[in-house]
């Protein structure tokens, strides 16, 4: 069953949700480059959206899709072909079927502290705002987000929604955001 | 001197900040550091090159790395 067929068969459009209400829908796209870009933007046109992982059992890798208020999808879709990235498909779904990818975890190791976020962790020396230790993810521009961050100041480091291309990047751009929040 | 760190059966990030704590306390130049995931042996490399160390010796035995790291 394909990524598309699972929300087809759990939710057909326009059938009311758990809640009662069908008003969000997600946008799948070719890659996460695209999603990035797409995210970037429609929040640069004021758009209420959300980056989601997929639920565990149907995500396949580095899945990510953009939820949006279904009533706009006709605006967002013309803004998005505007800038040459349409979506792949716009889907009217329940939020219950989603993870946020937002979701932070924090863990302090006195000197240290440790942000993950989805399945990325980003570790800071407090004391000297410097980058120790990226880690998690499984995607294969991991090693260069740490080869690029581990060593610089917060600063300093570049920004992992700048170099990165998967959603590893995305998560740790929410950590770096997260931790430089923090410190 | 060389002094050990035995990082074996932690995750990411602890190896790494034993790694960083041991070069810290300045009581040595070399730091043999073992552990028992490809990823930490990555992580801890790049941690003690950021900080100047040389990573001189990685060798595998079964499921453990032990790396060795210099600084002159």
């Amino acid at each position: 069953m394909s990524f598309l067929s699972f929300f087809k068969d759990k939710q057909k459009p326009g059938t009311p949700g758990d809640n009662g209400n069908v008003d969000r829908g997600i946008m799948v796209f070719e890659n996460t480059s695209e999603v990035i870009q797409a995210e970037n933007t429609l929040k640069r046109e004021g758009w209420e959206i959300r980056v989601m992982g997929p639920p565990p059992e149907i995500q396949s890798g580095c899945d990510l899709v953009i939820e949006f208020p279904l009533i706009e999808e006709l605006n967002i879709l013309r803004s998005l072909e505007g800038e040459g990235i349409p979506p792949l498909e716009m889907v009217p779904v329940t939020s219950p079927l989603l993870q946020p990818v937002d979701l932070f975890h924090i863990k302090d190791f006195g000197e240290y502290i440790m942000v993950r976020a989805a399945n990325m962790k980003l570790t800071v020396e407090k004391a000297t705002e410097n980058i120790v230790n990226v880690s998690g993810g499984g995607c294969p521009d991991v090693p260069y987000l740490a080869y690029e961050m581990v060593g610089q100041t917060l600063a300093d480091a570049p920004s992992p929604r700048e170099i990165g291309h998967t959603l590893c990047g995305y998560a740790l751009q929410l950590a770096f955001e997260e931790v430089k929040r923090r410190c | 001197m060389s002094t050990k760190v035995d990082a074996r059966g932690l995750s990411c990030p602890q190896p790494v900040l034993m790694t960083l704590d041991e070069i810290k306390t300045g009581n040595t130049n070399e730091i043999e550091i073992l552990v028992d995931t490809e990823t930490s042996k990555e992580n801890v490399s790049r941690a003690a090159t950021s900080q100047g160390w040389e990573v001189a010796d990685v060798s595998e035995e079964g499921d453990e790395y032990k790396i060795t790291i210099r600084k002159d």
